[in-house]
């Protein structure tokens, strides 16, 4: 134990180890921690956590800004949609419309035509028949005119309805 | 035996000089014995520090200006440092201390690089303000005077013991440093059980002698360090004295900044060591 004694003076001789002047460096730091502690870490730190809160609150909002937008974006095109899909079943409906109509005129115009034609071919048809009844009457006449002369006869009405019949057979033959 | 052995092996500058104590100012008077060139310097070293924090802390904006940011800078390096090794729950108490240990030390070890530190001072005269070698400096760095280091080691140990027992206990210490760990029972259970008790008792000297070993391990750096650029200032002349101790400069430069780390970061190990919580011996406990 005295040996331990005895090295430990020495060894506080030697580095110049003194009550008064550990004390004093003692004091010293001591001064230096309760000052930097108060009125500089404390400070510092109070600074850095209202950065850091006012960071997370910037990041809050930037990321409820994105979600909002993203909201936007999905009712905006939500919406486009819609509007795309209205705006097809409206061509479509218009498309329809229009074929409909399209078909009514055609069928209108064909059954015009068809009427136009009927009746054209009535008009034909009746004057071709008033032509040939015509041809018919002139062509009986004329073979009456041509049998009268030739026989010399004068033909009754009889034989005149005889040979215009006969002619009007060969006519319409 | 140890006494014998002492004497030839008492401390004396090998190189340079440069005495292993700081220099009294009034060696007359006993009552102020404890003004020293270290503790001189120290005082120095305390206003520079206190004049940068308030002006750093002075008129605090969210945009920082200069002198705020870098101290934010170093406090929240330190910070993010400090609660890596002792955790979120003990950081906040101990990062003041850990932060001011580290910010005095690297200071301290700096401002004793410069110029005049250990060169201006009092010796045999050899003309007008000149002296042939200078025995009692004006300044000298505070670390380089183990009343300095040992009072820092120690009032850390004391803050080490305040928070270990706050935090874990009496006997949660005692536990701790003793107690087996594995959860062996039976005969091999005792084996280990003396194995961990005799640990533990190591255990104990190693905490009683961390003091020592902080203190000794700055203050045998700083001093080494000072004499380097004592002996290396001596050689060659004019040029010499300029060019020699040029790149030793940045090696204590190096050496500084080293020393701060090395003290702070064995002081969060220490502390972190003996406040972390033996979960998986709890578990077990209740197994």
């Amino acid at each position: 134990m005295d040996q331990i004694k005895g090295i430990a003076y020495q060894i506080a001789g030697d580095f110049g180890l003194a009550w008064g002047k550990f004390f004093a460096q003692v004091i010293i730091f001591i001064l230096v921690y309760t000052v930097l502690k108060k009125y500089a870490f404390g400070p510092i730190m109070g600074m850095l956590e209202q950065r850091r809160q006012r960071i997370a609150d910037g990041e809050a909002k930037l990321e409820k800004i994105t979600r909002d937008a993203a909201e936007a974006a999905k009712n905006s095109q939500a919406i486009l949609d819609k509007a795309e899909a209205d705006a097809a079943r409206l061509v479509k409906e218009a498309d329809d419309a229009a074929k409909l109509i399209q078909e009514r005129r055609q069928q209108e115009a064909v059954s015009s035509a068809n009427t136009i034609i009927a009746k054209a071919r009535e008009a034909a048809q009746l004057e071709q028949e008033q032509l040939m009844s015509q041809l018919k009457r002139e062509f009986g006449r004329m073979v009456s005119d041509a049998t009268s002369r030739v026989t010399g006869k004068v033909l009754n009405t009889e034989d005149q309805s005889r040979i215009n019949q006969e002619t009007s057979a060969q006519v319409s033959a | 035996m140890l006494l014998t052995f002492l004497p030839s092996t008492s401390f004396s500058p090998l190189l340079a000089n440069v005495h292993s104590y700081a220099s009294e100012f009034l060696k007359e008077s006993s009552n102020l014995a404890f003004l020293t060139n270290s503790l001189l310097v120290a005082g120095v070293v305390v206003g520079l520090i206190l004049w940068f924090a308030t002006k750093a802390t002075k008129n605090m904006t969210l945009i920082p200006h200069k002198a705020q940011n870098f101290f934010e800078l170093v406090v929240e390096f330190l910070y993010g440092q400090v609660e890596g090794i002792v955790g979120a729950k003990i950081a906040p108490r101990v990062f003041p201390l850990l932060a001011t240990i580290f910010i005095y030390i690297l200071v301290s070890n700096w401002f004793g690089l410069l110029p005049g530190v250990g060169t201006i001072g009092w010796g045999e005269g050899t003309g007008f303000m000149s002296v042939k070698e200078v025995h009692d400096p004006l300044l000298r760095a505070p670390t380089a005077d183990l009343n300095m280091t040992f009072g820092l080691s120690v009032s850390m140990f004391l803050v080490w013991l305040y928070i270990t027992i706050k935090e874990v206990g009496v006997w949660g210490f005692i536990v701790h440093t003793f107690g087996a760990k594995g959860g062996l029972k039976g005969i091999m259970g005792a084996m280990v059980a003396m194995v961990f008790l005799f640990v533990g008792v190591i255990e104990v000297f190693s905490i009683v002698f961390r003091p020592v070993t902080l203190s000794f391990r700055l203050f045998g750096n700083v001093l080494a360090g000072e004499n380097v650029l004592h002996t290396m200032s001596g050689m060659g002349g004019f040029i010499g004295s300029v060019l020699a101790p040029f790149p030793f400069y940045f090696m204590e430069l190096l050496v500084g900044l080293l020393q701060a780390i090395v003290f702070t970061l064995l002081s969060a190990v220490y502390i972190q060591l003996s406040t972390s919580h033996d979960d998986h011996g709890h578990e077990d406990a209740h197994h």
